[in-house]
């Protein structure tokens, strides 16, 4: 188990130097500089600007300086916000989007499964056809359209709650419902379809038949064994909800890290390019690591398949 | 299961509840009054309803301002909210004239070249201390120091030795610029030049308060630590979600202000901020450009001029723009009307010259006026010009045109309307192409387009602003047109002293780059905001910053 965590680790220190490299080659291939302005463009000011942020320097002398704040992790002043450094912009937005994330997932997850554990239950019923109604609209329907009929609705129209910014729970009742609809309605459908396949399960039979109550068989049972694949979506759907938030954020105007990221690389702030993603793709395989180490302690069955591959 | 099942339903029951009984209060407030904070809405729940409450005016700033280091924020985002925590020598009045302000008096030499500012005895920062020419001094060499690398710093080259020092040539102590005592500023330009009382109201030529700065060189980045000398003081700034400024009382025209609080939000979509207005979270927004139709006959839309024009720039390299009578062909055979009645559909007005509406000359007339219309929508006189010049040039069939936009829906909705008018009266195809926005930049001003999608907003209120883009070699050109005539033009207005003649020397450039027609305009740009009623007394100019100085709210 050691040597696989370590092995494991390494590979992800690679995986981020060579997303890194790749990201720094790649902004430096797009064209246009932060500079790039309708306004002003006196060649006095552009070569001042330019040595003030170093990128009058060889491209390679400046791959020198990134990939020492790579390993430091100091990315230096955002070019549009010169006020600031982009590590203090990361630690300002981070834990916002995190808690936004946070709180859709853990909405998503409750409701989700309660919502495909009635669906199962009722099979073929009004509950099932209603839940399932609702997943279908839940996916189909992009959040960022949800976001403004909520608002329009619940906030213009019934004035029940704040349209937008982050400063009370009030302020986090719709983004959060418009983020987490989407997510709700594929772990229902996931959660329904693996109960149903769980239900019809001899073992099922058997615990009907020792005359355990209902409540039991489906909690214990029959839940337990339906949300694996819940869980193994739960990875990349974590890295989707912290990390793609963007489009909520802006509609709610919250101030988060999505838009530092999508904004940079409009403004080819490329400190600000550098820093987001940098972090984004170390915490996405920080993630999948952690994700990889947890799903060997869950299911037995695959350390098994492990040891039996290796012997 | 029914156990399980009876806990499920009451913790969405008791979730419910919870948000019903919010609900009931949240939904009272807005109705009583404007105020969306419970904790102020207390405050003045004492008093007669409104009279005697704190006037709290609600602002959106769009996004968190660059840097108010007044040589850093160089954009509009930082200005709205400088030109009311800090002010310059001079102001811009409602008549959007710069009349006096920290400096109450102000001598200009015979020649036109030496200003002499004296500041005002009672001008203070909001610290306490007195503002003097030092803090002038200091904050101008700032701007112009190259490692400061202030993007705003070309305004100041108008003054003797900006330029040099700012490009590495020369020195600070070269600028001429000086403090004879602490309340007297001397400047000597390089030419005379009547804007210039214009241009210091931008707020790269603020003052910073040199003992605060020289201490704390970060003093501009919190509100704790920021010293202004404006209407208002900055006494909150929760980076990138709000800021607040309250009233200075140290300011030397107190009594005009009438605000005791405004607070900022920095919410970036149109269309959100526009909600937050409805649901009475915001007093004044930006109007939505989907909603521009919609909202048109609004009592409360309020349209201001802005100084400043969309247009298309020729590539006078590229073929078939090389010939003046195709340009013109193609400027004459867009109908402007048309496309600010039912494309963009602001109310904007229609672009017939290149020098915007707002600008008086010394016989009291509006230059636009005096000039004329330049380029019309003409198209037959366009279908003859196409086929002179198509002669000229041995053209049997027009090489394939390409106009290019940075994409927007807005830019593209304009490019389409374009490309119908010139199948339908030149009888020309032109192809589309929408690029990224900073790709399209740097490709436009490496010349790569033929024709391609611009604009200009003014950064001082002088026709020489925008005329000054095209001579010879401006990195604003971008046409690569290069005219004789009309860099002499440019050259004798910037040397004139006489305000008749260098009225007139400036309708002929209009003239001239029109009849040349590098970029044929579209249209003039103007500001529509929506202001809840009882809001008054803002301040927009055609060239400027938002002014809350006068602003009241009943």
């Amino acid at each position: 188990m050691a040597v696989y965590i370590v092995k494991r680790f390494a590979m992800m220190i690679a995986t981020i130097f060579i997303i890194a490299t790749l990201t720094f080659f790649l902004m430096h291939a797009i064209p246009g500089s932060p500079f790039d302005e309708e306004r002003t463009s006196n060649p006095t000011i552009q070569a001042n600007l330019e040595k003030f942020y170093k990128l009058d320097q060889p491209v390679i002398v400046q791959y020198g300086h990134y990939l020492k704040s790579v390993a430091t992790f100091d990315f230096g002043p955002s070019i549009k916000k010169p006020n600031e450094t982009v590590n203090s912009l990361l630690k300002r937005g981070f834990p916002i989007s995190a808690e936004l994330g946070l709180i859709t997932i853990l909405v998503a997850v409750l409701s989700g499964i309660t919502l495909g554990t009635f669906a199962a239950l009722r099979h073929n019923g009004i509950i099932d056809y209603m839940a399932m109604a609702f997943a279908v609209v839940g996916i189909s329907v992009p959040n960022f359209v949800l976001a403004t009929l909520l608002i329009q609705q619940l906030a213009v129209n019934w004035q029940i709650l704040p349209p937008a910014t982050w400063s009370s729970p009030m302020h986090m009742i719709l983004p959060t419902l418009a983020l987490a609809t989407g997510p709700t309605a594929i772990i229902a459908r996931l959660t329904r379809s693996s109960m149903l396949e769980v239900l019809t399960q001899d073992y099922m039979k058997m615990a009907r038949a020792k005359g355990l109550s209902p409540a039991r068989i489906v909690l214990r049972h029959a839940l337990r064994n339906a949300l694996m694949p819940v869980v193994t979506i739960m990875g990349t759907m974590l890295a989707g909800i912290l990390t793609g938030t963007f489009v909520i954020e802006k509609i709610f105007a919250i101030p988060g890290m999505g838009k530092y990221f999508v904004d940079s690389i409009n403004n080819r702030d490329y400190p600000v390019i550098m820093g987001t993603t940098v972090f984004y793709s170390a915490f996405l395989v920080f993630m999948l690591f952690l994700v990889d180490i947890v799903y060997g302690f869950l299911d037995p069955r695959i350390k098994l398949h492990k040891k039996e591959g290796d012997a | 299961m029914k156990k399980w099942l009876t806990f499920l339903l009451v913790a969405m029951l008791a979730l419910v509840l919870a948000a019903c009984t919010a609900t009931k209060d949240a939904g009272k407030e807005p109705d009583k009054k404007d105020d969306p904070k419970p904790e102020t809405e207390e405050g003045t729940e004492e008093g007669t309803e409104e009279a005697a409450g704190d006037k709290i005016l609600y602002m959106n700033n769009g996004e968190e301002p660059t840097s108010f280091d007044p040589s850093i924020g160089f954009n509009a985002v930082s200005w709205s909210a400088l030109n009311n925590i800090m002010e310059g020598l001079t102001r811009m009045d409602e008549d959007h004239k710069a009349v006096e302000a920290t400096a109450e008096k102000i001598d200009i030499s015979d020649d036109g070249l030496t200003y002499t500012f004296t500041i005002r005895e009672n001008a203070k920062w909001s610290n306490g201390d007195p503002v003097t020419a030092g803090d002038f001094v200091f904050a101008w060499k700032h701007m112009l120091n190259p490692e400061t690398a202030s993007p705003a710093a070309f305004l100041a080259y108008f003054i003797e030795g900006a330029e040099a020092y700012n490009n590495g040539e020369g020195s600070a102590e070269d600028i001429a610029i000086s403090a004879e005592d602490d309340k007297t500023f001397v400047v000597k330009l390089t030419s005379p030049n009547e804007a210039f009382p214009n241009i210091i109201t931008n707020p790269s030529f603020f003052p910073i308060n040199e003992k605060v700065a020289s201490a704390d060189p970060k003093w501009h980045t919190e509100a704790a630590t920021f010293v202004g000398n404006g209407p208002f003081k900055l006494t909150k700034w929760d980076h990138d979600v709000s800021f607040e400024m309250e009233k200075n009382e140290n300011y030397w025209d107190a009594g005009s202000v009438k605000l005791d609080t405004i607070h900022w939000a920095m919410v970036n979509e149109s269309t959100t901020s526009y909600q937050m207005y409805q649901s009475n979270e915001l007093d004044v927004t930006d109007v939505p450009a989907e909603l521009s139709d919609q909202l048109k006959d609004s009592d409360e839309l309020r349209i201001d001029d802005q100084a400043g024009l969309y247009f298309y720039r020729f590539n006078t390299s590229m073929e078939p723009f090389q010939n003046s009578k195709i340009r013109r062909a193609f400027g004459m055979a867009v109908d402007r009307e048309e496309i600010v009645e039912f494309v963009t559909k602001n109310g904007e007005k229609p672009a017939r010259g290149f020098v915007t509406y707002g600008f008086i000359g010394p016989d009291g007339k509006e230059f636009r006026d005096t000039v004329g219309d330049l380029v019309t929508y003409d198209p037959d006189e366009a279908k003859k010009l196409l086929e002179e010049g198509m002669k000229e040039e041995g053209y049997d069939t027009l090489p394939e045109i390409t106009l290019s936009y940075n994409t927007s829906e807005s830019h593209q909705n304009i490019a389409i309307a374009l490309q119908s008018k010139f199948k339908e009266v030149l009888g020309v195809d032109a192809k589309l192409q929408n690029v990224e926005s900073g790709v399209f930049l740097s490709d436009q001003k490496e010349f790569k387009y033929q024709m391609s999608r611009s604009s200009f907003l003014h950064d001082y209120a002088d026709p020489l602003n925008a005329l000054e883009s095209f001579i010879t070699g401006s990195s604003m050109n971008r046409t690569t047109w290069s005219n004789a005539d009309y860099d002499k033009l440019i050259e004798d207005i910037k040397n004139e002293t006489d305000e008749n003649k260098r009225w007139d020397l400036l309708q002929q450039a209009d003239k001239l780059l029109m009849e040349e027609m590098p970029v044929f305009p579209l249209y003039f740009y103007n500001s529509t905001t929506l202001e809840k009623p009882g809001v008054s007394g803002i301040l927009r100019h055609p060239v400027g910053y938002i002014d809350l100085k006068y602003a009241d709210k009943n």
